[in-house]
């Protein structure tokens, strides 16, 4: 009884420490490769952030593990130690809770295109023709502080002969198929309506 | 002619790498590229020349227009697969929405990453740690002589101001130097500058910077054991790096007890 009673203390103490790892991290980029889990939870540290998830997703957060390189279905234990580990919500967000959060509703409409049009040109497209096609909605210097400001945020990379990539954050926190069919499910006439129900 | 030729077929080669790595780089359709034809032009070259430039040349061209049909196989993947579309398709949707269906768009597919940036009890216990581990200050400040009347009197002391020829006192330091080097070449540096004054040794130390400026000597110090030995030359020498050393003198740590005015 009292060595079951240890064991979930010992459980209870590592899921902190594991929620304390994956949320204060000090590191440029966020959360932390699986051998630092390792190093600090032991070997079993899967478990660990399995036991962590099922407690978060409560609480609409869940642990997203992001591999170097696309694999398969069963990842190697290497793979996990080599991945990075972090959490972002489970549910997405809606236009008003971003905006609360105090990004730019033009902001995040520029992120929505570039990343729409980059995946749909195989991960990379000319700044030139993303501030083209993007310019015909807003001013052209908008669009570019836009740009900068999410590649300083890494959703962005900037590459040679002034290629414009997707970004590590892009791939962390954005899913690309459902952003494609959420833009090809657009219609003018969804606009429309949605004016008039506002006024 | 043939040397014409060559560097004909040499350029025609470095054409088609051109244009495939533009392709490659520039995510264009591969397919915009006759690669058959791009291969019956590397044959003939290869017929027509044989020399090792254009062979290696010709192989490295080979390479690109492999790298090229790679991309052609994925783009088919790509373009096949149900959820392939169209760059033109989403530029018109794009053209067509409004900022706000763009926003809601991605918000649709946005979980952002959650992290907090507060300081932890631990990073802050850390810190503790390190401010308990450092020096106070306060003690190091009360030994030197800050007032400005301090300042003042050892620069009337050592006469900083006072017109002394800062040449021939240069002139006398190499001197010494060279005398108490001897044989070794190098001497230790606070058997150079030691005074019975802590004033006379910031003095000499003052002498030896210009000294080693000039050229006239070199300060090497060890790493290690922090011992610094000046190497002094007969004549000026031209340096090929310059660096900066300082070194601090205090009223304490002037060694062998020669830094304290003598009571």
């Amino acid at each position: 009884m009292e060595e079951k009673k240890n064991e979930t203390e010992r459980t209870g103490r590592k899921l902190a420490i594991a929620a304390s790892m994956l949320l204060f991290s000090s590191h440029r980029l966020p959360g932390v490769r699986g051998w630092e889990l390792r190093r600090r939870l032991g070997r079993n540290y899967l478990k660990i952030i399995d036991a962590l998830n099922s407690k978060l997703n409560g609480i609409g957060l869940r642990v997203k593990i992001m591999f170097d390189q696309p694999l398969g279905d069963n990842p190697a234990q290497e793979d996990f130690d080599r991945a990075r580990f972090f959490i972002t919500l489970s549910e997405p967000l809606s236009v008003a809770d971003i905006v609360a959060a105090g990004w730019n509703i033009d902001d995040v409409a520029v992120l929505a295109a570039a990343l729409s049009y980059i995946f749909t040109k195989g991960g990379k497209a000319t700044e030139k023709e993303l501030v083209e096609l993007i310019e015909v909605k807003l001013p052209r210097w908008k669009v570019e502080a836009a740009i900068e400001r999410f590649v300083r945020k890494g959703y962005l990379i900037r590459a040679e002969d002034s290629m414009i990539k997707v970004g590590w954050r892009t791939l962390a926190e954005v899913d690309e198929k459902e952003l494609l069919k959420a833009i090809m499910d657009l219609s003018p006439s969804q606009a429309k309506d949605e004016v008039e129900e506002k006024t | 002619m043939s040397h014409e030729k060559k560097m004909v077929s040499k350029e025609e080669l470095e054409r088609i790498i051109a244009l495939c790595e533009s392709i490659e780089k520039r995510g264009l359709d591969p397919f915009s590229v006759n690669v058959k034809e791009l291969l019956m032009r590397l044959r003939r070259i290869l017929v027509e020349q044989r020399d090792l430039d254009t062979i290696v040349l010709d192989a490295e061209t080979l390479y690109k227009i492999a790298v090229l049909i790679s991309l052609q196989q994925r783009w088919l993947k790509e373009r096949a697969s149900s959820l392939f579309i169209d760059s033109q398709l989403v530029s018109l949707k794009i053209a067509s929405a409004e900022s706000k269906q763009l926003a809601t768009a991605l918000a649709r597919s946005w979980r952002p990453i959650v992290k907090a940036e507060q300081l932890t009890l631990y990073r802050l216990r850390q810190g503790m740690e390190y401010f308990l581990m450092l020096p106070p200050r306060a003690r190091v400040l009360e030994k030197l002589p800050i007032a400005r009347e301090d300042a003042q009197r050892i620069a009337g002391q050592v006469g900083y101001a006072k017109g002394i020829e800062l040449e021939e006192e240069i002139k006398k330091m190499h001197d010494r130097c060279i005398m108490m080097a001897g044989s070794s070449g190098e001497v230790d540096y606070w058997s150079i500058v030691s005074a019975y004054t802590f004033e006379d040794t910031v003095w000499k130390a003052y002498v030896l910077s210009f000294m080693v400026t000039e050229g006239l000597a070199e300060i090497k110090k060890n790493p290690l054991t922090g011992e610094m030995k000046v190497i002094p030359y007969p004549s000026k020498q031209k340096r090929e790096k310059i660096a900066a050393l300082v070194v601090s003198i205090k009223s304490g740590e002037v060694s062998k007890g020669l830094g304290r005015k003598k009571e």
